[in-house]
């Protein structure tokens, strides 16, 4: 019997902290790992093979597809690095008035709706747009190649400046002072201490506006139009316009390949980064007025800024204007006539209710799960990269290829049309999971694990000490992962776009129809409501979040 | 005949936001002199340290090296050498490596860069170790490291930030007296932060005190130690702090003696134990005043909620005059 009680409890706390893990590991595997392996392999027999993905890869619009997502990728990280790391590197380096909000600013526009953007680049830059009309020369950023561009950098060049600011602070500060007591000047403090972990951060901010870029949808599909559709725009158009449901899935398979190792380099990159992370001891040093380099960079941050904020107010603008057929704010009160609701199928208020109840459901079935499985990899240091890499898998996922593997094999289990909530939900849970995972992860690792031994040794039993020490430990985390979670979920068009049937539509998906149909005036209000919307859950991440940045 | 201080702090204040942490600090240090500047946590000893390095901006005042206003000059172009409480050894270089590395970016001929590492290699007695990296090191070994990196390059001045803090207390004796001499053997000009009095004590041909940003004393250590001038310099230094006769007076631990009740002032003891230097005795007045009594013995004479009588033999008056009572 003695022996019988030693080997239970040997083997119990194991079993018992992997049951916890098993919901999220099943969730990923049965969301996005069963039926994208599925729609791999099932479109690889359906054309026939090697030979017929062979002919697939041959295919001049899918050849140019590839071409697209990696050139402008490409050249969108290197726009957002250039106008990223020198912003990057003055926040890091410099304590100016603001920076702790400016910081946390920062992922504004990553929140914001990529349909939102894409829209508003049109309107202000694109033809008989409100900049292009007054200055013709900047009409190359409302459309084509230019205007995509714009798109993805407006986007992420703000996490290209978070992620060499996480960078430069993790370079030890007394070192750069030895440095420069010992006679080195600016340049060789960068060249022996700084230099290479701001570098990391861009690089990481760079490897991170490639992935996004390359697998952009709205700007492609708003802006560009078919010449520059990516993979990703692509595989859509096989699958939903064309009924080519195979030949989409092997270009499917081919985005994940492609762009695997770029994912796997961001995780690496990112790691390597947070692991030589540490906390200022005193904060970067003052503005140098004296400093030519420091007024520079400052003006180029504050120009950047500036141009950010610009187009968001615009895009604001354009919704609240006055028109020609009404007051102030005549597009809003159109927004919501029978004439819309009869061209959508559904009023705004059910698809604002939709986008609310979508992105509440989705960003709390992240947390659970993100919740379960960083508390498992915080126990279980030697596990941790088996779960971590089954939990970042989605980060692998594109938004479209996820949809489709589940609109080809969930939904017909799930009852079909009418399981499309259902379905959004998941993938906006999918989506969000890693980065509710980092967020809370992160906070774990950085908590004490001692006030919860402290409630042991009281008497407090694990449930006790969890839910009474542990879990209030890491409420910065807990709030920031939510909050993100439900801002994704807010904005998150191009899988919820490819899943949704009318009664399940979201107002981005609203907006992508309005624009379709050239109802121009509804249209600029539902974008400047998708932005003001994200800018009030904004302001709960960083009144809420404490200013917690540190999802990417 | 007086010489040129080898630095010269003029009236410099300097501020956290709206937060002043240093006001009006003046001091000077003669070339070849080890000062000592002590003060409690909080009382901007570090910012003073870095103000000077050049790391911190001042919002009034003037810092001088060898009679040139360096106060607009960056860090790397004062020649001013500062050690920090961690060594900030560089990763990825050898013991060797890190002590040339002033000297390599000085651009200092090879033979002169061989010649000053075996130098203060020997001085500091890292000759074994040259080749190591630093993560293959103790920590009283990596701040003598941090150390001869810092004298390679021949700064004017030394700025020591707790220095030996991170250091292990059986090791601290040893390391201080190695930082001591080498200065000393070199005559290089030397200003020690620390809250700890005994080593500021030790270790200084003069201390500054400083408190709430402001220089509140400065002489040699002793005449420091023995005529504080205010409360709480007093009370920062161990005295006790009371009242006698009206005004404030500090007497020193030491002094007081423990009487039978009735021969003295009547104290109820509160705690006692054994220290390295005999006995501490924590006491209670009748008017609530608490003090300590250092006492000789391994074992403390009395115990906890005893009454006993005390008296001392001497006190300093804390009324600006500095008088002693012996």
């Amino acid at each position: 019997m003695a022996g019988d009680r030693q080997s239970v409890r040997r083997v119990g706390p194991f079993d018992r902290d992997l049951l916890g893990v098993l919901p999220v590991l099943g969730f990923v595997a049965a969301v996005t790992l069963l039926p994208v392996a599925l729609l791999f392999a099932t479109g690889t027999l359906d054309v026939g093979g090697m030979a017929g993905v062979g002919r697939i890869l041959e295919d001049p619009v899918n050849v140019r597809a590839i071409e697209n997502s990696l050139t402008e990728g490409g050249a969108s990280a290197l726009a957002a690095v250039a106008v990223g790391y020198p912003s990057g590197v003055f926040l890091g380096r410099t304590r100016v008035p603001g920076r702790p909000l400016l910081l946390s600013t920062l992922l504004v526009p990553f929140l914001l709706p990529t349909v939102a953007v894409a829209f508003g680049v049109v309107e202000i830059f694109g033809p008989g747009g409100f900049v292009s009309a007054a200055v013709p020369a900047l009409g190359v950023l409302g459309s084509g190649f230019g205007g995509i561009v714009l798109a993805n950098v407006v986007f992420n060049a703000p996490v290209v400046v978070l992620l060499t600011v996480v960078g430069v602070e993790s370079a030890p500060t007394d070192l750069e002072e030895t440095v420069r007591s010992l006679g080195g000047g600016p340049v060789e403090a960068f060249r022996t201490v700084w230099g290479r972990p701001s570098l990391l951060g861009a690089l990481a901010g760079g490897l991170i506006t490639f992935l996004f870029s390359a697998l952009a949808f709205a700007g492609p599909i708003l802006i560009g139009g078919a010449p520059w559709y990516t993979l990703e725009a692509r595989v859509y158009f096989l699958a939903q316009t064309l009924a080519e449901g195979p030949q989409a899935a092997v270009l499917a398979m081919l985005t994940v390949a492609l762009l695997a190792p770029a994912t796997i380099l961001y995780v690496w990159v990112a790691s390597r980064l947070r692991s030589g992370a540490s906390l200022p001891r005193a904060g970067p040093p003052r503005f140098d007025r004296r400093s030519p380099a420091a007024w520079v960079l400052g003006s180029w941050t504050g120009f950047s800024v500036a141009a950010v904020g610009a187009l968001l107010a615009l895009v604001v603008y354009r919704g609240l204007a006055p028109s020609p057929q009404g007051g102030f704010a005549q597009s809003f009160a159109e927004l919501f006539t029978q004439r819309v609701s009869l061209l959508l199928g559904l009023s705004t208020t059910s698809a604002v209710a939709n986008t609310v109840a979508f992105a509440a459901l989705s960003s709390l079935s992240a947390l659970l799960l993100a919740l379960t499985a960083a508390h498992y990899l915080s126990r279980r240091p030697r596990a941790q990269r088996a779960v971590a890499a089954v939990a970042f898998a989605p980060l692998l996922i594109s938004p479209i290829v996820l949809s489709f593997a589940l609109a080809e094999f969930v939904r017909p289990a799930l009852g079909g049309e009418s399981a499309a909530p259902l379905l959004i939900i998941l993938s906006q849970a999918t989506l969000a999971l890693p980065f509710a995972l980092q967020a809370i992860g992160l906070t774990l690792s950085r908590t004490s694990p001692a006030p919860g031994e402290a409630a042991r040794a009281l008497g407090a039993s694990a449930w006790q000490a969890y839910l009474d020490v542990e879990l209030p430990s890491i409420r910065s985390g807990l709030r920031a992962a939510a909050l993100f979670a439900f801002a994704l979920g807010l904005g998150e068009f191009t899988s919820t776009n490819f899943l949704a049937n009318v009664p399940s539509t979201t107002l981005s998906v609203e907006l992508y129809h309005l624009q379709s149909v050239r109802l121009a005036g509804p249209a600029d209000a539902v974008a400047a409501l998708l932005v003001l919307v994200s800018l009030a859950v904004f302001g709960a991440v960083a009144l809420w979040g404490e200013g917690r940045t540190d999802v990417l | 005949m007086s010489s040129e201080p080898r630095l010269e702090v003029r009236s410099l204040s300097a501020a956290w936001g709206s937060n002043e942490v240093l006001t009006d600090v003046s001091l000077s240090v003669q070339p070849g002199e080890f000062v000592v500047l002590m003060g409690p946590n909080g009382s901007g000893k570090t910012t003073l340290l870095r103000t000077i390095a050049g790391f911190e901006w001042p919002t009034r005042g003037a810092v001088r090296l060898d009679g040139r206003d360096v106060t607009a000059l960056p860090p790397h172009r004062r020649g001013i050498g500062i050690l920090f409480q961690e060594p900030a050894l560089f990763p990825g270089r050898s013991v060797w490596e890190n002590i040339a590395y002033g000297l390599e970016l000085a651009r200092r001929p090879d033979a002169e860069v061989q010649q000053q590492v075996a130098a203060l290699s020997q001085l500091l007695d890292l000759d074994g170790l040259l080749k190591r990296a630093p993560e293959a090191l103790s920590g009283g070994e990596r701040q003598r490291v941090a150390l001869a990196r810092t004298l390679a390059p021949g700064p004017s001045i030394v700025l020591l930030d707790e220095p030996f803090a991170s250091v292990d207390p059986e090791r601290r004796a040893g390391l201080r007296a190695a930082f001591r001499a080498a200065l000393r053997r070199l005559g290089v000009a030397a200003i020690h932060v620390t809250h700890d009095r005994e080593e500021g004590l030790f270790l200084g041909d003069r201390v500054v005190l400083l408190l709430s940003g402001r220089v509140v004393q400065s002489g040699p250590p002793m005449q420091v130690y023995r005529n504080p001038s205010s409360p709480e310099a007093a009370s920062f230094l161990g005295y006790n702090v009371l009242q006698e006769g009206g005004r404030l007076v500090a007497v020193d631990p030491r002094d007081i003696e423990l009487r039978p009740p009735g021969e003295g002032i009547a104290a109820e003891v509160e705690a006692s134990g054994s220290t390295a230097e005999g006995s501490s005795i924590m006491l209670r007045l009748l008017t609530g005043t608490r003090l300590e009594a250092r006492v000789s013995g391994e074992r403390p004479p009395v115990g906890a909620g005893q009454t006993v009588a005390v008296r001392w033999s001497r006190s300093v008056a804390l009324d600006g005059a500095g008088r002693t009572r012996g």
